[in-house]
């Protein structure tokens, strides 16, 4: 079992100052809103409970995620998962900041302490390379150099809310360096504040439920973008993974694009397919959150549509309040391999045998 | 079983009446049926859209866009492209098939010039 979206925490942000150089460290332990804060700017919709699972708070009341032995309780070991892929938390809304420079250092930092602190200790764990991308030719650069210096990151990870749709030739060196790697650009809820657009088109919902189900509008703008801009015709070496957005919306804006890309071609004369077989080729997506009608039927109806056993992938988004245990997922029985497993292994090029556990105190078995 | 309907032999007007760029749009045979002189040669297209049954031939005739790589376009097949009434399908004006996709085509008659008479075969 492969789990596509898990989070990861640290209990303050003090941790990165030892990876940033003079300028952000400056600003991280002196400057405003610093350690023990990561200063993204606010989602202005806030939780009402916090949006961590409650029984995931390790003891002495720290943050959910900070701690290796018991995510390994509760999730890697619980359901036996071959490899986990890290997330991040708060690090994706470094979308946010305005100034790129430090924006761009706090996520280097952060791929730097990721590799050290969790990857290294357990190979069942998997990065993802955060990136500032108000700054693509820098983050470019970021991805380059991680695919260089280090070898169990296996996509670049962006916030779901931008500054403009990521089709836009804008980040172009942001594609390029994700297809030269051979890796995924994976968009994960986020970003809905700072110097991004709007959290929604139409302004701002209210409560946070609203704003989560509605975060899906970012995903199908993105979506759009990549498939209009010809992003696969381009960079021929690299997918696109839309992470906890959900999946239901999928069908209808496949058939709206199609229709549309039909009678108006010729607005973009390099697509050489329509929009939902680009769609099937080179986009993926991770189950949770996962839609759950009454009738699990329906939902079945609607993933059929989407070729939902080639294209969707399993993802708890352990440990935040809305975590989807694998085993009650209401997918079609017949889909389990495919989902829970192989299209996350095919899509990031896994190994078929699963890795060995290096934990901390354990033997190599070198 | 397969009934093969007899082609029946229509002039639609003097030849040299139908200028480059021009249409005539008539019934023949209880069909209403486009013909277009692009460039000096006469083609001739059922009147309805294969999509969702627009007057296809009521449609601009125009080019369309190529492109050479991702947002490097440029114009091209000026006065062949037919663009329907309705949602902007283009076809080929010259053998009736779709740019989108060449299996969506809408069906299309043969034309000749008899003694300066434009002939339309239906």
């Amino acid at each position: 079992m492969i789990d596509c979206d898990v989070h990861i925490a640290f209990d303050s942000a003090g941790v990165l100052l030892p990876y940033l150089d003079p300028y952000s460290r400056d600003y991280l332990e002196r400057g405003e809103r610093g350690a023990p804060n990561l200063p993204i700017a606010p989602r202005p919709w806030l939780h009402p409970e916090g949006y961590m699972r409650t029984d995931a708070i390790p003891s002495g009341g720290r943050v959910p995620g900070s701690d290796y032995d018991l995510m390994c309780e509760q999730l890697l070991d619980r359901f036996d998962i071959d490899y986990a892929i890290l997330t991040g938390d708060d690090i994706i809304d470094v979308s946010t900041i305005a100034n790129p420079i430090y924006a761009q250092a706090l996520a280097r930092a952060y791929n730097e302490w990721i590799a050290e602190h969790w990857l290294a200790r357990d190979e069942r764990l998997l990065g993802s390379i955060f990136v500032a991308p108000q700054d693509p030719v820098a983050a470019a650069a970021e991805i380059r150099r991680v695919a260089e210096t280090h070898d169990r990151f296996c996509q670049v990870l962006l916030s779901s809310n931008a500054q403009r749709p990521y089709g836009d030739p804008f980040y172009r060196p942001i594609w390029e360096a994700a297809s030269d790697a051979g890796i995924p650009i994976a968009i994960h809820l986020g970003g809905h504040s700072g110097i991004n657009a709007a959290g929604m088109a139409s302004g701002n919902p209210t409560f946070f439920w609203e704003f989560h189900a509605l975060a899906a509008e970012g995903a199908m703008t993105h979506l759009a973008s990549v498939l209009a801009h010809g992003i696969f015709e381009r960079y021929q070496n690299t997918a696109f993974v839309i992470v906890e957005l959900g999946v239901g919306w999928l069908p209808g804006i496949l058939w709206r694009l199609d229709n549309n890309y039909k009678a108006l071609r010729k607005e973009t004369p390099w697509l050489q397919k329509l929009p939902s077989e680009y769609c099937r080729e080179h986009v993926r997506l991770t189950t949770q959150p996962l839609e759950s009608p009454d009738d699990p039927k329906q939902l079945h109806h609607v993933l059929e549509a989407i070729h939902g056993s080639e294209v969707l992938m399993f993802a708890s988004d352990y440990p935040h309040w809305d975590f989807d245990d694998p085993t009650m997922l209401p997918l079609p029985k017949d889909w389990a391999e495919a989902v829970f497993d192989r299209n996350a292994r095919a899509l990031y090029k896994l190994p078929a045998a699963r890795p060995k556990v290096l934990a901390d105190g354990m033997e190599s078995a070198k | 079983v397969s009934t093969v309907e007899r082609e029946t032999r229509f002039v639609a007007c003097r030849a040299d009446t139908l200028k480059p760029g021009d249409r005539l749009i008539s019934e023949f045979k209880g069909k209403s049926i486009g013909i277009f002189n692009v460039g000096g040669q006469f083609y001739a297209l059922f009147n309805r859209c294969p999509h969702r049954g627009a007057p296809l031939c009521q449609g601009p005739l125009t080019g369309t866009t190529g492109c050479s790589d991702t947002h490097q376009t440029h114009y091209e097949r000026a006065g062949e492209i037919l663009r329907c009434a309705w949602h902007g399908y283009e076809f080929d004006v010259t053998n009736g098939t779709a740019l989108v996709d060449p299996r969506l085509r809408v069906r299309t008659y043969r034309t000749t010039v008899e003694d300066g008479d434009l002939v339309v075969y239906v």
